[in-house]
């Protein structure tokens, strides 16, 4: 078995530009080798080799969590694909891009990457790219829970259609996107200079964004209590914590473990780059709802910070007593706090 | 991979893994297993609960009133608890927190 492929997500609402944007992507001749997977063809074609179709078909598992469902689409397209070059059916590739449908939750996407044994040794997320347009933000991550768990998951944001945007209207939504994810790199699809290489490089790659806090440091908001559509997606926020001892790894997995287990749900991610006990190496973290990718250890540090930074995005979540917690199990003090 | 769901899988849980590149953990494995144990029942000592380490592959969940179940990491233990104790087990629990913060 050779290296894992890498598969980058492309998520993003109904109309919010995936496929504009994979346009664009595969332009580029590094990309000739890319398979794209897509659930569904529009109305803009895709000028390229190796374009397939899934069907969004999920597989629950028998605990019914949702976001840890297998997707037997993409679990039959992707080991299908493995046979098929095998077989030399089709041109050997170096590398997978999934569309998803507007309506999808990345959950069992992911799961299906780290989950189904077959794909798991064969096939590595790179990374999770989401467009969002500048013009229907707003109301796509207002009404639509799918929306903001899009944009929750992304390691990269991708802000569309902001030449037919207003200046003030494209401010607004990034810092609506970055309040309820901190951790990601924000790109503007229409900027001069736009690298569609840094949109699909790996999630690892650039981690400024978890180094750098937001400026409003202070007392977290109230987390609403409703589950009213409106203001159950108005609850989303970014918390980013910077800690000042190196942590014990042990004593992180059992707080984090038992965090997902309860809040899951509502622990929308979980970013990080940590600085462990008896470890010089980085940690890098990386939980999507209760999907948790195994922890990666990086080769240095981002900046010369050598401080565990964690973001988490969480959905009515008191964000005091979460870092109160964290403080109290694993003994290390937070020395900063962002709360967006 | 999951924390739900990670019982399921064969490989390594998360939880498992070892911080340190290639596995050059300053702990032996079973000091690791042991340690591990000991804060975990920093939380579940609050729920009437502790485990150990169980023929070095699972871990042993024993209840107050003599309720036992084997379990293959920490993430299954606390479903089991929680299971038996028909509590749950929150980490964002206020009495949680006073309780570890005084220890």
């Amino acid at each position: 078995m050779g290296t894992p492929i890498p598969v980058n997500i492309v998520t993003g609402f109904l109309g919010s530009g995936k496929t504009t944007l994979l346009q664009r992507l595969l332009r580029a001749p590094q990309m000739a080798r890319t398979v794209v997977l897509i659930n569904e063809f529009g109305e803009i074609g895709l000028d390229h080799l190796l374009v397939e179709r899934v069907d969004e078909a999920l597989v629950l598992l028998q605990n019914g969590c949702i976001c840890c469902s297998i997707r037997d689409d993409l679990k039959s397209a992707l080991r299908g694909l493995l046979s098929r070059r095998e077989r030399d059916e089709i041109p050997a590739f170096d590398r997978v891009v999934i569309e998803t449908t507007g309506l999808a939750d990345p959950g069992p996407v992911l799961y299906t990457l780290l989950g189904e044994p077959v794909v798991r040794h064969n096939f590595r997320l790179a990374n999770v790219v989401t467009t969002v347009d500048a013009l229907n933000a707003e109301l796509h991550l207002s009404r639509n829970p799918e929306g903001v768990k899009q944009v929750a998951a992304a390691d990269r944001l991708v802000i569309t259609k902001t030449d037919l945007a207003d200046p003030m209207q494209t401010a607004a939504v990034r810092d609506r996107l970055a309040r309820i994810n901190a951790s990601a790199e924000i790109l503007d699809a229409t900027e001069v200079g736009f690298d569609t290489e840094q949109v699909l490089a790996e999630q690892t790659r650039d981690l400024t964004p978890l180094m750098r806090f937001r400026p409003h440091i202070g007392d977290p908001k109230p987390a609403p209590d409703s589950t009213q559509g409106l203001q159950h997606n108005a609850s989303v926020a970014s918390l980013s914590l910077a800690l000042d001892e190196p942590l014990d790894w042990t004593a992180f997995g059992i707080w984090l473990s038992l965090l997902l287990h309860r809040h899951g749900d509502n622990v929308l991610r979980v970013k990080g780059i940590l600085q462990v006990q008896d470890t010089a190496a980085p940690v890098f973290i990386n939980a999507v709802q209760h999907i948790v990718h195994p922890p990666q250890h990086l080769e240095r540090w981002p900046t010369a910070d050598h401080r565990s930074r964690i973001v988490f995005i969480t959905r009515g979540i008191d964000h005091a007593l979460l870092a109160r917690s964290l403080e109290a199990f694993s003994h290390s003090r937070v020395a900063a706090r962002a709360d967006a | 991979m999951c924390a739900l769901c990670g019982v399921f899988l064969t490989e390594a849980h998360w939880t498992d893994v070892s911080p340190s590149p290639a596995g050059r953990s300053a702990r032996t494995r079973r000091h690791e297993r042991l340690h591990r144990a000991t804060l975990a029942n920093r939380i579940l000592k609050h729920y009437g609960f502790k485990i150990s380490d169980w023929q070095g592959n699972a871990y042993l969940l024993s209840s107050a009133t003599g309720q036992t179940a084997v379990l293959p990491n920490v993430a299954a233990v606390w479903p089991a608890a929680e299971q038996l104790r028909k509590r749950a087990l929150d980490p964002l629990d206020p009495n949680l927190i006073d309780a570890l913060e005084r220890d």
